[in-house]
């Protein structure tokens, strides 16, 4: 448990870390995911190009099918109206159900392409529809007209004081004749078309037509007229006429398809032959919606798809939809409104009428529905006229459908691995920046200011590069440490070497003197007065090399000295009070300021070493104060620390030397002295101080008035 | 008849030196500079005295053996170590194999002399019977300042020269302090405070070998030692 604690709880995530980089090196393999995006796209285009193609090669072959048929694809009476066309042209659409004549306009498509629009005066205008089912032709009037004026008789059709607004169809008949007939209503509802027929005296009369069904209602803005027409009863034009009236008997303003003149129907009507459904439907597919329109671009009949198989956008949740936002952006143009779509199927027809036959896509009406469309011109039997227009419009789901799911499961996938391979990257980087900051703490603390070293490194059982790399770090701190036990004990070694001649030269020093001595009085080969000079500074010199080599040998001696010593139980605070007493002897020339507290401050160790340490501290202390200066030692107990200080008025210590004060062989005296100082004094205060579980410490007086050494010690 | 003191000692110059000083005072001297023609010597004849070296030219401790074997041949010659080497170590090892003094060469001629003196005084006066005008009483001590022996409670207490010197001055006067300058002088040697405390602390260590509640040194903290009765 410590460990995977220890593993959370390595610290903030930091630039430039190892776990930071293995992270980031990590996260590159959310790549993979963005390479199967790029995989899915190729395969998706792929997919999306073949299924264009086979679209299209089908409306090819269906185009190729109803080539130089023109019977199939129009009605026979209309062959000859293929050429220019006219805004009177009606092109019905074929349908596949029979519409219900009721005069109202909501079956119809308003906003289709064959609607013919007619403008009258003011707001007034007519917009005419049809359809064709079987044999019958449907037409649709839908009229606009600020004052609707209705018949003022049924009986007196011809009165012109009772006639209100008057509609006029007027067709070719088999025969070449033209037939006009009106429709008037007195206030709505089904009514006959009448033609006016001349009888004996030139009496007119108005005759219904019963083969022709209408219905006129009252719409919103004026008011609709549909009726239906045995397809029969049709030549080759037709067209109608809007006699508008504002009361009844008043002027008429007329406007429409027909000749106001002569009211004959210029129009023609371009209508898909009956069989034309019955041929396509062979060709018909599921999801397939088929339309055939006139080298116009007027659509002569459409066959709406059947069922749909599948459902693309039963696809819902968070994922599929972030892929999908991921992988459609750019391929399929988006939010395309219907008017949109409208228009990019026209301008696919119509580069078929030109003779291309092309393949696009677009979104369809609903979100996320996208559509296949191909067009393919239907040419006439020369080839080279383009007859007709074929188009096939297809919902791209089932290839939609398909890619979604493999890509779906590709990107759940390498989600997961790119998850995983993060998570492991983290862990494992964790572990390994834990690792080597513990390895880096263990170095960095291996090599102790003192100059001590620990061999002691983790990692050191580990086969990796970092157990190497401690196993190097252990044999470089064995080496260091195998020298600095060198140095340490050069001084030492160094005393010793230097002792034998040391004592060779003493003691032929003092022979010398002996023998002078012994020869001293009335000899005449006695030392003179110069000589005795020499003699007493080189026993001088001698005996401060002395004193050097005993000075550097204290340390060691100390260290042995606490190597042998034996703990004992003992008030601190007695022995500090008789150590100062003492001192005060010791140096007439200062004054000892002692604060101890009253009750025993018994303390475990070795009395004779704290002795020891107090007698460097104050002997540092005596050094660095002048003359009189008042030094004060202060004993503070606590249950389980002691804190013992000393402090003297003086210079300041600098800052650079309060890090050092306590190493070996560091000394920082302004003036030399005749005394040797090898800097080992608070060197040894250290020594004492941590073998009784202490520390030492050296600051300035908090007003810079001098220094204050503190040593803290563990009861 | 001259006394004799050997000298074993690797480094010529400090034997001739110490030979010459010894000569001045009137003993005859002869010089050693290994274990080998030491043992050799002696085997064919004992010297009064022998001052040995520890680190003997190509024996780092032929001293200490020396000193084995020659304490093999006589249990009363005075031996005296001198060496440059002063750890607590070296010096509890000498004295254990039954050394009378361990010295370091930061003596002077002149207490080296004054010890050879005194260890000469004490064989000599080992020799007589005790004088009872020599003998100090203090409770259970008794102490001979002639023949430099100590006895606790009627047992006798082995100390070296050194350490003998030590508590014949602290127990000249019982209860005064003796600060460490005071037992230097009057053990004729220069040590630092550590050998003082060491020297105190085997002191102590002997008399508790007789007597197990022996308390009679105390230390007087940032002054000396003084003796209690």
């Amino acid at each position: 448990m410590g460990r995977i604690s220890d593993l959370l709880n390595f610290g903030p995530i930091s630039p430039f870390r190892i776990r930071t980089k293995l992270l980031l090196l990590a996260l590159t393999t959310l790549a993979l995911p963005w390479a199967g995006c790029q995989y899915a796209r190729e395969m998706e285009t792929v997919l999306r190009e073949s299924e264009q193609q086979s679209l299209l090669a089908v409306t090819t072959t269906i185009a190729g099918s109803l080539k130089g048929r023109q019977e199939l694809l129009f009605r026979a009476d209309s062959l000859s109206a293929l050429d220019a066309n006219t805004t009177r042209d009606i092109t019905p659409l074929v349908l596949s159900g029979a519409p219900l004549i009721d005069g109202r306009a909501d079956e119809w498509d308003t906003n289709a392409r064959g609607v013919v629009r007619v403008a009258g005066p003011g707001n007034d205008g007519l917009r005419l529809l049809a359809a064709t089912h079987e044999r019958w032709l449907y037409l649709a009037l839908l009229v606009r007209d600020d004052k609707v004026v209705y018949d003022g008789s049924e009986m007196t059709p011809l009165d012109p004081d009772t006639i209100g607004d008057r509609i006029w169809l007027a067709f070719d008949d088999k025969r070449g004749g033209q037939q006009r007939l009106f429709f008037g209503s007195t206030g709505g509802g089904a009514l006959r078309a009448r033609r006016i027929e001349t009888r004996e005296y030139g009496r007119e009369e108005a005759v219904e037509e019963p083969r022709i069904d209408a219905v006129w209602q009252r719409a919103r803005d004026g008011y609709v007229l549909e009726m239906g027409i045995p397809l029969s009863l049709v030549g080759q034009h037709i067209g109608v006429l809007i006699d508008d009236r504002d009361r009844r008997g008043a002027a008429r303003a007329s406007f429409g398809t027909l000749d106001v003149a002569d009211l004959r129907a210029t129009g023609r009507l371009i209508a898909a032959s009956p069989d034309l459904n019955d041929h396509l439907r062979q060709f018909a597919q599921p999801g397939v919606e088929l339309t055939v329109a006139s080298s116009t671009g007027a659509i002569l009949t459409r066959l709406d798809a059947p069922a749909l198989p599948g459902d693309y956008t039963h696809m819902r949740g968070f994922l599929p939809r972030m892929y999908r936002l991921f992988l459609d952006g750019g391929a399929i143009p988006r939010g395309v409104s219907q008017v949109e779509r409208q228009r990019a199927a026209e301008a696919l027809t119509a580069r078929a009428v030109l003779g291309t036959a092309e393949s696009t896509l677009f979104a369809g009406p609903y979100e996320n529905r996208v559509i296949v469309a191909a067009a393919a011109p239907i040419f006439a039997a020369d080839g080279k006229r383009v007859i007709g227009v074929i188009q096939l419009a297809q919902t791209a789901d089932r290839w939609l459908t398909l890619r979604d799911r493999a890509l779906t499961r590709l990107l759940n996938l390498t989600l997961f691995v790119t998850l995983f391979a993060v998570g492991a990257a983290f862990w494992f980087a964790g572990r390994m920046s834990l690792r080597i900051s513990r390895l880096g703490a263990a170095s960095e603390n291996a090599l102790s200011r003192e100059g001590s070293v620990s061999r002691v490194l983790p990692e050191t059982a580990a086969k990796d590069e970092l157990g190497d790399l401690s196993r190097s770090f252990s044999s470089l701190l064995g080496r260091l440490d195998e020298y600095t036990g060198y140095l340490r004990t050069l001084a030492g070694k160094l005393a010793h070497e230097i002792r034998t001649p040391l004592t060779i030269i003493r003691s032929s020093l003092e022979n010398l003197e002996s023998e002078s001595q012994s020869a001293n009085g009335p000899s005449t080969h006695g030392m003179g007065e110069n000589a005795r000079v020499y003699i007493a500074r080189a026993r001088e010199g001698s005996e401060r090399l002395s004193a050097i080599l005993t000075a550097m040998g204290a340390a060691t001696k100390v260290e042995e000295a606490i190597a042998h010593s034996e703990r004992q139980r003992f008030d601190l605070g007695a022995l500090v009070r008789g150590a100062v007493d003492a001192y005060g002897d010791a140096f007439p020339q200062r004054r000892f300021a002692c604060e101890i507290p009253a009750e025993p401050v018994d303390i475990t160790g070795a009395p004779e070493l704290i002795v020891q340490m107090l007698d460097k501290l104050v002997d540092n202390a005596v050094d660095f104060s002048a003359e009189g200066a008042t030094i004060s030692v202060v004993l503070r107990a606590d249950p389980t620390l002691v804190e013992l200080s000393v402090a003297n008025p003086g210079t300041p210590l600098p800052a650079e030397a309060l890090k050092h004060l306590f190493e070996s062989l560091w000394q920082s005296r302004a003036e030399p002295d005749k005394r040797p100082h090898l800097g080992l004094g608070l060197y040894i205060v250290r020594l004492i101080a941590e073998f009784h579980g202490g520390t030492a410490r050296a600051a300035n007086l908090p007003d810079n008035s001098g220094a204050i050494f503190s040593v803290r010690l563990t009861r | 008849m001259k006394k004799s003191i050997a000298i074993v000692e690797d480094e010529r110059a400090i034997r001739d030196n110490y030979a010459a000083a010894f000569s001045r005072e009137g003993y005859a001297v002869r010089g050693y500079p290994n274990r080998r023609d030491a043992m050799a010597a002696f085997t064919a004849r004992l010297p009064d005295l022998a001052v040995i070296d520890i680190s003997l030219e190509d024996e780092p401790e032929g001293g200490f053996e020396l000193c084995r074997e020659l304490r093999g041949l006589s249990a009363e010659l005075p031996i005296i170590f001198l060496t440059a080497r002063d750890s607590e170590l070296d010096a509890v090892s000498g004295l254990r194999l039954g050394a009378d003094d361990f010295l370091t060469k930061d003596l002077s001629l002149a207490h080296l002399i004054a010890r050879v003196n005194a260890l000469f005084r004490r064989v000599d006066a080992l020799r007589r019977p005790a004088e009872e005008k020599q003998v100090i009483r203090r409770g259970a001590l008794t102490l001979d300042s002639e023949r430099m022996s100590v006895e606790w409670n009627g047992q006798v207490v082995l100390l070296s020269l050194t350490e003998f010197w030590i508590v014949y001055a602290l127990t000249k006067h019982p209860g005064h302090v003796k600060n460490r300058q005071q037992l230097m002088d009057a053990a004729n040697v220069v040590l630092d405070d550590n050998t003082i405390t060491s020297h105190i602390k085997r002191i102590r260590r002997k008399f508790q070998v007789v007597d197990e509640k022996f308390d009679a040194v105390h230390t007087v903290y940032g002054m000396g030692y003084r003796w209690v009765e």
